[in-house]
């Protein structure tokens, strides 16, 4: 009966107009009472959806552009944002956020000074995060010397300890693309990110030996040597002051095999008028061969050197030794 | 009180009704439910309001660091504010943060300095073809010499030989790479001998060193001969042989090409692969 007269009382109240305090008090108040309840649950449901789909939002930021990691001083500074920090609390979150950022600066300086490779931007992407894998993509772009590079690849971490690179691709702006085409295709198709990385160090070290040995010869010998190309290029160009003529080319460049070891190759290649090859032709016509073979017992700075002084390049006034 | 107003004078009524008679009467279970839930509303409130601001950072932080080349796209932002200092602030520390661990994954040498910027420690990654292996780590005294203190590098690595090739004293970089080239080279050919056995189960490795420089296998060729095969890596700053030797009673065998594509195979090929594509060419069973 009592049943009845809620579902009643229930009608009643719904319809304006018709309502009346006809019915006794207690009962009266615990139908406004249901009523309310009614109400907030209705208004608890519709808030839970919304942090529902706010979650959900977030997940789909984190795997749509960046994904950002919070931790330390930076969930409380998340927390700053989100105006949970009231006063002082502010100030303490702010100076811990600066500190912690000039320690990362600091930490970033010193590797590049160890390692001689400059990673100038990361960006990474959350794939898929279930149970315990989680897929994330990576776009890594930087500079080795005056070798600008750009990786992209996917990380498959498996709990904590067994990371996988996937799917690798790198991009080489290299003002010698053919020495290391072989190496790039076979470090791509065996996702060798570290082998690449090593051999790129290795090779802009040794482009950077090659600058040291030109600008020492230019330095030494102003009046034979000069660089066209720069003292960075692989081009060195001897030649006598005054036989225009006759010059001599030295080829200085690098091979990268696909095990990634860096290869140094070195010619030499003369170029001497018709004319004066017929007086000369004996000596300097086998040039490149003796070069060859002088380069594998005394190294190419002193095979360099023995060529400026040897083949009478060298006018009187120059040093002799 | 927002949600209950929007539902008319009819709430408010019993609302204000209900407050009269709490202070008279004692409060009834229904009561303390309607209590219960309205605390419930606005924790809900609260956790909204929070991940909206929450979700609002996170793309504010997105387009802070997309906008790393393009700044001007910072312009709407309020330049002054506290909030946007703390933003700028966080926007730089997640891509600090990222720059980091690009260094990282990119098998950078990982340098902390230790006892007041006296020491260095040094962190070596090594991977092979996309797996990444063990890190060792190198302790180095920097004041007055420079000298290792105390490492987890295998005793079988020539560290002091290394140490001593590449003059600690100019240049750690050219011993780093040296020592990471061996590393590197060391735990690749262990992983090779692993996946070796992993893929290749007809394969009997016969005898291996712990430095995985020498490798003896047992594998069978068609018509059941068993054939000796010996992987010698003197190299030991790579990942491949550098001589290899087949070896079988039936000597007929050792004559035809398949066997000299097998040799030449094995000399290019890390050994998994090497055996894959011969199985392949039908050499191996």
């Amino acid at each position: 009966m009592k049943r009845g007269m809620k579902l009643l009382v229930g009608v009643l109240v719904r319809i304006p107009g018709l309502m009346f305090p006809c019915e006794e008090e207690e009962e009266m108040m615990r139908e406004e009472n249901t009523e309310e309840l009614e109400v907030l649950e209705a208004q608890i449901k519709h808030l839970q959806a919304e942090v529902k789909g706010l979650h959900q939002q977030l997940q789909e930021e984190d795997c749509r552009n960046i994904t950002f990691n919070f931790e330390g001083p930076m969930k409380e500074a998340l927390a700053f944002m989100c105006g949970l920090t009231e006063g002082e609390g502010k100030e303490v979150v702010v100076s811990k956020l600066e500190e912690e950022v000039e320690q990362l600066e600091r930490k970033i300086k010193l590797q590049i000074q160890i390692n001689g490779i400059s990673v100038t931007r990361c960006i990474t992407k959350t794939l898929d995060h279930s149970g315990r894998k989680e897929v994330q993509l990576f776009c890594i772009s930087g500079h080795c010397s005056g070798l600008d590079f750009q990786v992209e690849f996917k990380l498959s971490e498996v709990q904590e300890h067994q990371r996988t690179v996937n799917e690798l691709n790198v991009v080489l702006d290299s003002k010698d693309p053919q020495s290391f085409s072989s190496f790039l295709s076979r470090v791509e198709e065996n996702n060798n990110l570290l082998l690449f990385f090593r051999t790129l160090r290795t090779f802009s070290d040794r482009c950077a030996d090659r600058t040291r040995a030109f600008q020492h010869f230019q330095e030494k010998f102003p009046s034979v040597v000069s660089l066209p190309g720069g003292c960075r290029s692989e081009v060195m160009r001897l030649s006598h002051p005054e036989l225009s003529g006759c010059v001599f080319f030295v080829y200085w460049s690098f091979e990268v095999s696909t095990e990634g070891a860096v290869i140094l190759k070195i010619r030499l290649l003369p170029k001497i008028p018709e004319q004066a090859l017929q007086f000369y032709s004996q000596p300097a016509g086998g040039a490149a061969e003796a070069f060859q073979s002088l380069l594998r017992t005394l190294g190419p700075e002193a095979t360099i050197e023995s060529v400026i002084r040897g083949v009478g390049l060298l006018p009187d006034a120059e040093p002799s030794s | 009180m927002e949600g209950a107003s929007s539902n008319g004078v009819l709430s408010k009524l019993s609302l204000l009704e209900v407050e009269a008679r709490s202070r008279g009467s004692h409060p009834q279970p229904q009561q303390s439910r309607v209590k219960e839930l309205k605390a419930k509303v606005e924790a809900l409130k609260t956790k909204r309001d929070q991940l909206k601001a929450e979700l609002q950072t996170h793309k504010l932080l997105q387009r802070l660091r997309l906008s790393e080349v393009n700044h001007s796209e910072e312009e709407d932002m309020d330049e002054d504010s506290e909030s946007s200092r703390v933003l700028r602030l966080m926007a730089r520390h997640s891509e600090l943060t990222d720059l980091l661990r690009a260094h990282r994954l990119i098998g950078g040498y990982e340098v902390v300095k230790t006892h007041q910027g006296k020491g260095v420690c040094m962190s070596i990654a090594t991977g092979y073809e996309g797996v990444y292996l063990d890190t060792y780590n190198l302790e180095m005294d920097t004041n007055p010499k420079v000298r290792i203190s105390r490492h987890n590098i295998p005793p079988f690595i020539p560290l002091d030989t290394l140490a001593e090739q590449s003059d600690l004293q100019t240049g750690i970089r050219t011993f780093l790479d040296t020592l990471s080239q061996h590393l590197n080279a060391y735990v690749g050919r262990r992983q090779q001998l692993k996946l070796m056995k992993e893929q290749h189960k007809s394969v009997e490795v016969m005898e291996s060193n712990i430095l995985c420089s020498m490798l003896v296998l047992m594998f069978t060729m068609p018509e059941q001969v068993a054939v000796l095969c010996l992987l010698d890596y003197k190299d030991l700053s790579r990942c491949l042989p550098t001589q290899v030797k087949l070896d079988c009673e039936d000597e007929k065998l050792t004559d035809s090409p398949q066997w000299k594509k097998s040799c030449s195979l094995l000399l290019e090929l890390p050994v998994h692969r090497a055996l894959t594509a011969m199985k392949k060419m039908g050499t191996v069973v």
